[in-house]
């Protein structure tokens, strides 16, 4: 066996104090404590403009999008949150005393939302946006109490997390939030007017539009520096709203907020995957909430470039009256790949999206103007065509079959290739085929 | 107009048309398959549902110009009259069908469904039937025929 020298012990100590130091001061950070329950019996009655106004303020934080598995347990939680550590459930936020909040005080509950820890102390995952909330004020907390308190009181106990090693222990949250738990109120800005801070203070601190619309870094915080650069939500490309925006054509107000509560923006855009649930929540909201919304996002967005613009709305004009173009010999060592999916355009989309369209089409938009044409990779584009777009249960709105067992995986490449190319007039997206073979089916 | 070789219930089969025609029109009008209806032309109802390689799809929707290779089956390639299929008797046994306009789209959904998954449980048919409708409300029926099959199916086996 090897000799240990007395100096490689000395150092082997130092080490070893050294991690015993950091461990402690990790558990110090890591160690909440419990905030005592509270009965059902306790809590003040509340007054039932302010559940109102509870119920809005919640519709704007998205919160039934995470919390409501199944329309028929509201907020009950369960619903599955992949991420790249693993996947995250979400928990009972009904006022269920054993499996829920209602043991949660007001206090509890607003501790939750601005540090992240549970009643019990224990730290909850940044999954739950409260990175976003801890912004809010005291008293829309106090509305968003008020309305979750009184929810149906649903038994529905946790689903256990699938998460990765080490993402599983939850002291580690400490470090993450020493990192990027930035609790500075949202900064107003006097050179815009009313309705736009009001909309700076929802974006940021309750919608948290950032989480899906910003990219994060490798430890799943936003990067900061590129806010609204664009992110992703369960396997869907989310649209940058900044300068990057991916829209040949300009937003407006009035056009931004209908989408924003309706899902629909005509001949615009049309929501689809993870944005629809949003929309969905929005339709609840105060409609001047949802525009000043608006009005915040449009600022970040610049104009589109003028010839990307004027391209787009050259084909808008032509739309109703030709049709997307053949594949050509132009197309060079793609052109096989294009004019087998000119092919597919033809025979499975042409009949609602092109001239000459059939009764039935409806409102089928024109996809020289469908962002999904203009993303900097093609995973939306590939979720819609073999997802198709449905409205949610109950809901009216636009609706597109999915073409998933229809068309091969070869068929959808194929199809996305020619839509780039000549719907868009875009660089091919380069790694096409492995994306359309890596998006998950329906 | 272009020539397509399709293979349909087990058939190789020569045809003539435009690259758009839908595979229902391919499959009622040139090969006087009727099975498959024509519900709302939208892939709205699944009346038109028959399987295309190993998936049910909705064949008002699938041009025939992407079919390439991949094995058509229908409702007719399950049995005949004189000889249901496991299914087919099923819905006999439940009497399933009431106007049954949308029983052999049912059938090739929930024949795809037992192929990939012999032993789904009720939430599973479910959810994998949601997009075929009935406008007479045999719903239920149609569930327990799914579920009667499935199990005369294993205990074949």
């Amino acid at each position: 066996m090897k000799q240990i020298t007395p100096r490689a012990r000395r150092r082997l100590w130092s080490v070893a104090v050294l991690l015993l130091i950091l461990a402690a001061g990790v558990a110090a950070l890591a160690w909440r404590p419990a905030i005592a329950p509270q009965a059902p019996a306790q809590r003040p009655p509340f007054d039932a403009a302010l559940v109102q106004r509870g119920a809005q303020l919640a519709a704007v934080g998205q919160c039934a999008v995470c919390h409501t598995a199944d329309p028929s347990t509201p907020y009950a939680g369960g619903v599955p949150l992949s991420t790249p550590f693993g996947t995250v459930y979400s928990t009972n936020i009904t006022p269920d005393g054993a499996t829920g909040i209602g043991a949660w005080s007001e206090p509890a509950f607003r501790r939750a939302l601005r540090e992240g820890v549970a009643r019990d102390g224990h730290l909850l995952y940044p999954a739950f946006p409260y990175d976003h909330y801890t912004r809010l004020a005291d008293d829309d907390i106090h509305a968003i109490y008020a309305f979750m308190m009184t929810r149906d009181a649903l038994h529905a106990p946790a689903h256990p997390n699938r998460l990765n090693f080490p993402f599983g222990l939850r002291p580690l949250l400490a470090g993450w939030n020493l990192l990027f738990l930035d609790h500075a109120a949202v900064r107003l800005d006097p050179a815009h007017d009313a309705e736009w801070n009001r909309g700076a203070y929802l974006a940021q601190a309750l919608g948290h539009c950032g989480a899906c619309h910003s990219p994060r870094n490798a430890l799943g915080a936003e990067k900061k520096r590129r806010y609204l650069g664009g992110g992703e939500a369960e396997g869907w490309y989310v649209p940058a709203l900044n300068a990057a925006s991916p829209s040949p054509l300009p937003w407006t107000l009035d056009q931004l907020t209908v989408y924003l509560r309706s899902g629909i923006a005509p001949d615009h855009a049309i929501a689809g995957g993870p944005m629809q649930g949003v929309v969905g929540n929005l339709a609840q909201a105060d409609p001047r909430d949802v525009r000043a919304l608006a009005s915040y996002v449009l600022t970040f967005m610049g104009k589109p470039p003028p010839p990307l613009e004027a391209a787009a709305r050259a084909a808008a004009r032509s739309a109703s009256q030709s049709s997307l173009p053949p594949a050509t010999a132009g197309d060079g060592a793609d052109a096989q790949l294009l004019q087998q999916g000119a092919q597919v355009y033809a025979g499975a989309c042409a009949r609602c999206h092109d001239s000459g369209r059939t009764i039935g089409s409806g409102g089928a938009m024109q996809l020289p103007m469908a962002i999904a044409l203009y993303d900097p990779d093609p995973r939306s584009l590939i979720h819609i065509i073999r997802d198709g777009i449905a409205p949610q249960d109950g809901r009216a709105g636009r609706w597109m079959p999915g073409f998933a067992d229809i068309l091969t995986d070869q068929q959808v490449t194929a199809l996305a290739a020619y839509l780039r190319r000549h719907g868009a007039h875009a660089a091919p997206w380069p790694h096409l085929a492995a994306d359309v073979q890596k998006a998950a089916k329906p | 107009m272009s020539l397509y070789t399709l293979n349909v219930n087990g058939r190789s089969e020569q045809i003539e048309a435009e690259p758009d025609t839908p595979l229902l029109y391919i499959l009622r009008d040139h090969l006087k398959l009727n099975g498959a209806k024509f519900g709302c032309g939208l892939g709205q109802c699944g009346a038109c549902t028959v399987i295309a390689g190993e998936a049910a799809v909705l064949s008002c929707l699938m041009p025939v110009s992407v079919v390439g290779q991949r094995n058509v089956r229908t409702v007719e390639g399950l049995g005949s009259p004189a000889l249901p299929g496991q299914l087919q008797r099923a819905f006999i046994a439940e009497q399933a069908a009431q106007c049954g306009y949308c029983i052999a789209g049912m059938i090739m959904r929930a024949q795809a469904l037992l192929e990939k998954n012999p032993a789904p449980t009720d939430a599973e048919i479910r959810r994998h039937m949601a997009l075929n409708l009935c406008r007479c409300g045999t719903h239920m029926r149609i569930l327990r025929a799914i579920r009667r099959a499935a199990d005369a199916m294993r205990g074949a086996q």
